[in-house]
């Protein structure tokens, strides 16, 4: 599923992102990676979503949200 | 002397025999770190008021510099000198987080390993935020060409000595500390502050969140073997900046590398000092100033072995906290890198107050109210300190200057025309100016400090992408509204050159700070019981201009332009702090009453001496009536192109000439036209609404409001200003700012002209 597709508060890990080459480069930079774990905190207008991720709050407008794969993850115990 | 410093010599001291490591008398400080992460108010605490803003050469990205001063002192080097944070923390290592490094710093722990004398003044350079060294825009190239051009000269071996201060976000480590291997790999020497600190607890499910920041800093300098410096950047006394110094001080004499970052390369240094970067690597692209960096691949793939350093310190910093510090609950804190569960979300208070400020329904209200609060305060708040100002220049201030000179015979000569009605008249128009510009600068700081206006880009995200500009795009759009210049440089953030260039045209239709002062004479002598209403729709209008050129562009000239993604960090709230406020407040006040000041001053004396000079009819020079002086002439000639808008009369027509020089000129314009064609009547605030309404009724056939607010949109639709238009054409080059121009007062004229036409049939 994809970003705006998953529930406020759960926690996700990042399992892909289809964004250009340069513009997924510069997310990483910025620590949203491959296997990042991050919660949708805020939907924001037009589908907007706002991540915590390791602290941080991270502001990504709707079409980029959407290119953004991830999973629920399992907890154990 | 080389970056890397001279080989000590050995002296007495205190503690037997040590060595002093010679500080240069001025060391070269970077400071370097992301948006956001406290490097402005680290550089106001460092600097004081040695500080000013100059452009990066060749460039309009704006930098601050200044002036560094630490009283000069002497530290032995070990941990328990008065310079350190009091000896040793629980955990052993000095509060300070460098002396136990023990990796090369200048202070090992030991007593007497070494004296530092510590420089007494350093210049530094406050570089533009950057998530990274692999620059996407003009201001991201300002400070990777900065540090480029540190390591560069760090390698060669002569110059300037240098120290980059990487500024560390303890809220967000991770993103902090790539940047930081970044630096690091360029061979810098660097000093590393650890800022945020008192954010860090609020922030929950950060790694740092309950972390005793001197433990936090000393586990750090232990992991990278660099000076780690916890900073409170806002207590000046006992904030760390000393230990700052001390630190700066000591890697410029003994440079240290970052544990687990490769040096440039074995090639680095050859014998003869000279930089010899691998062929092929970055280091050597920038070297040899070779702007096309290697291609993305290659640097994904080293970005991943930097990537791989980061978790490595994470884990190796949070690790090791997570024993002394939550004995009872070691995963906590472990669970940090981002890629290990952290349980369930545990929401703060940003994230509670974002769920009403970011809210799908409630976010563009709330930022509606916010921009129409903003503008009720610099109309209903600082005008009648406007008018007290002016009234005191015009009255008493005008009357002493005027007595002065009659005590040396000048009374009534041209010297007091030129100083009254020239200089005075000026000098008013400045200080009139001070109260709208302090709380424009005061609220616009208000709003960046407290962390909502990355909250407003976000919000305007969507209006923004209708115009194939993302949120960001909205930053210089609002800095627009304080004044144009500024926001013209700001577009030099959007990634896009075409982005740059559409934001570019736009911000001119933004209402400047300077066009207040004239809805606010205009309002409130044509509208006095709706003032506040009428500077309201200006700046609505304002909005709608902005829009509907960018819709008009964005299906025309620029229909190549496509919006980025949004990816903003959004910084936590926070109180904003009044000192660091007030201080960036002058600072910013001070630089437009430099700026401004002189060419407000300048123009109205060449509007005085057009007043003063004759070209018709025998007078002296100074003692010309209007309808004979070459000010009237010109603006007689002009002034028949605005009858259709209704104001084509002489003074409507000079303040719109003085006007294109600059805004700010306007008001003051209107005042000397008035005073010089009545003289013998003062043109107080009131006496110049009256003459306004006079001549804009008999101008517009009894139509005097609709031809007031014809007057406003054609104000906020022409050129801004001269130094506008010559940023434009410096940004852009001549033809797209020849063409702006040229649209603009052709959009302007029938702007005016349909308000006018339709306000006069209501």
């Amino acid at each position: 599923m994809t970003l705006p597709e998953s529930p406020l508060g759960a926690e996700l890990r990042v399992t892909g992102v289809r964004l250009a080459a340069a513009d997924a480069f510069r997310l990483n930079e910025m620590g949203i990676r491959l296997g990042t774990l991050a919660h949708v905190t805020q939907h924001a207008a037009f589908g907007g979503r706002v991540i915590a991720v390791a602290g941080s709050r991270y502001a990504l407008d709707g079409q980029t949200a959407a290119l953004i794969d991830v999973e629920p993850v399992e907890r154990f115990g | 002397m080389s970056c890397h410093g001279p080989a000590s010599a050995p002296v007495e001291g205190r503690s037997g025999t040590a060595t002093v490591a010679p500080i240069p008398a001025t060391v070269r400080v970077l400071l370097v770190g992301g948006p956001n992460v406290g490097k402005s108010t680290l550089f106001n605490a460092l600097t004081g008021a040695r500080q000013h803003t100059t452009n990066a050469p060749g460039t309009t990205v704006e930098l601050a510099t200044g002036t560094w001063r630490t009283a000069g002192h002497s530290r032995a080097g070990h941990n328990r000198a008065g310079h350190n944070r009091a000896g040793h923390n629980r955990a052993g290592h000095s509060k300070a987080g460098y002396s136990g490094a023990g990796q090369g710093t200048a202070a090992r722990g030991a007593a007497g390993d070494t004296t530092v004398v510590s420089a007494t003044e350093r210049a530094i350079v406050d570089l533009p935020g950057t998530y990274s060294l692999l620059a996407r825009s003009a201001d991201e190239e300002v400070t990777a060409g900065a540090v480029q051009e540190l390591a560069r000269s760090c390698a060669e071996g002569g110059g300037q000595p240098g120290v980059v201060v990487v500024v560390l976000d303890a809220t967000a480590l991770g993103r902090s500390l790539y940047l930081l291997a970044q630096v690091a790999e360029t061979g810098v020497p660097l000093v590393v502050a650890l800022t945020m600190l008192d954010l860090a607890p609020r922030a929950k499910d950060s790694p740092t969140a309950a972390m005793d920041p001197d433990t936090l800093a000393v586990a750090l300098a232990a992991s990278l073997g660099v000076p780690v410096v916890p900073m409170d950047a806002r207590n000046r006394t006992a904030g760390g900046v000393s230990e700052l110094g001390l630190a700066v001080d000591a890697v410029a004499a003994n440079p240290t590398r970052v544990i687990g970052i490769a040096p440039p390369g074995s090639s680095f240094r050859s014998g003869t000092g000279t930089a010899a970067f691998p062929s092929g690597t970055r280091m050597a692209a920038w070297q040899q100033q070779d702007a096309s960096l290697p291609d993305l691949t290659q640097e994904l793939a080293h970005a991943e072995t930097l990537f791989a350093w980061v978790e490595a310190v994470t884990e190796q910093v949070t690790t090791c906290l997570a024993r002394p510090l939550s004995p009872g609950a070691p995963g906590k804190a472990a669970a940090t890198s981002g890629h290990r569960s952290s349980g369930p979300l545990r929401r703060t208070f940003s994230d509670r107050v974002d769920t009403i400020l970011l809210n799908p329904w409630a976010g563009i209200p709330v930022f509606l109210a916010v921009v129409w609060l903003l503008f009720e305060l610099t109309t209903r708040f600082a005008a009648p300190i406007q008018g007290a100002i002016g009234q005191l220049v015009n009255g008493p201030l005008a009357s002493g200057v005027t007595w002065l000179l009659g005590l040396f015979g000048l009374a009534d000569s041209w010297v007091q025309g030129l100083l009254v009605d020239g200089v005075l008249v000026g000098v008013g128009t400045v200080l009139t100016f001070l109260p709208v510009m302090t709380v424009m600068f005061a609220a616009l700081g208000v709003l960046e400090d407290s962390g909502y206006l990355a909250r407003a880009a976000f919000v305007a995200d969507r209006a923004m992408r209708s115009l194939g500009l993302d949120g960001r795009a909205l930053l210089p759009l609002i800095v627009g509204f304080g004044c144009n210049l500024p926001a013209l440089a700001a577009t030099r953030t959007l990634p896009h050159a075409r982005q740059r260039l559409l934001t570019g045209l736009l911000i001119p239709l933004t209402s400047c700070s300077a066009r207040l002062t004239v809805y606010v004479l205009l309002a409130g002598a044509f509208f006095p019981d709706h003032a506040g209403t009428v500077i309201f729709a200006m700046y609505l209008t304002s909005v709608l201009l902005v829009l509907g050129g960018g819709l008009l562009l964005r299906r025309t000239a620029f229909r190549d332009v496509r919006a980025g993604p949004l990816m903003l960090v959004l910084p936590p709230y926070q109180r904003p702090h009044l000192r660091t406020l007030s201080m960036s407040v002058r600072m910013r006040v001070g630089a437009f009453v430099v700026r401004a000041g002189k060419i407000i001053v300048i123009t109205m004396v060449f509007v005085w001496a057009l007043m003063a000079v004759p070209v018709t009819g025998q007078h002296p020079i100074g003692h010309v009536p209007v309808a004979d002086s070459l000010y009237y002439n010109v603006a007689s000639g002009i002034a028949p192109v605005f009858t259709p808008a209704g104001f084509g009369n002489d003074h409507a027509a000079a303040a719109l000439m003085t006007g294109f020089v600059a805004k700010e000129v306007v008001v003051g314009s209107f005042a000397q036209s008035y005073a010089v064609a009545e003289p013998g009547n003062s043109s107080g605030a009131q006496s110049l609404g009256e003459r306004l309404r006079s001549s804009f009724t008999e101008s517009s056939g009894g139509h005097g409001g609709a031809a007031a607010l014809a007057f406003m949109v054609f104000l906020l639709a022409y050129t801004p200003c001269v130094a506008a238009l010559a940023e434009q054409r410096r940004l852009f080059g001549w033809r797209p700012a020849a063409s702006a121009l040229t649209a603009q007062l052709a959009g302007a004229w029938v702007l005016a002209v349909l308000v006018f036409q339709v306000g006069s049939l209501l």
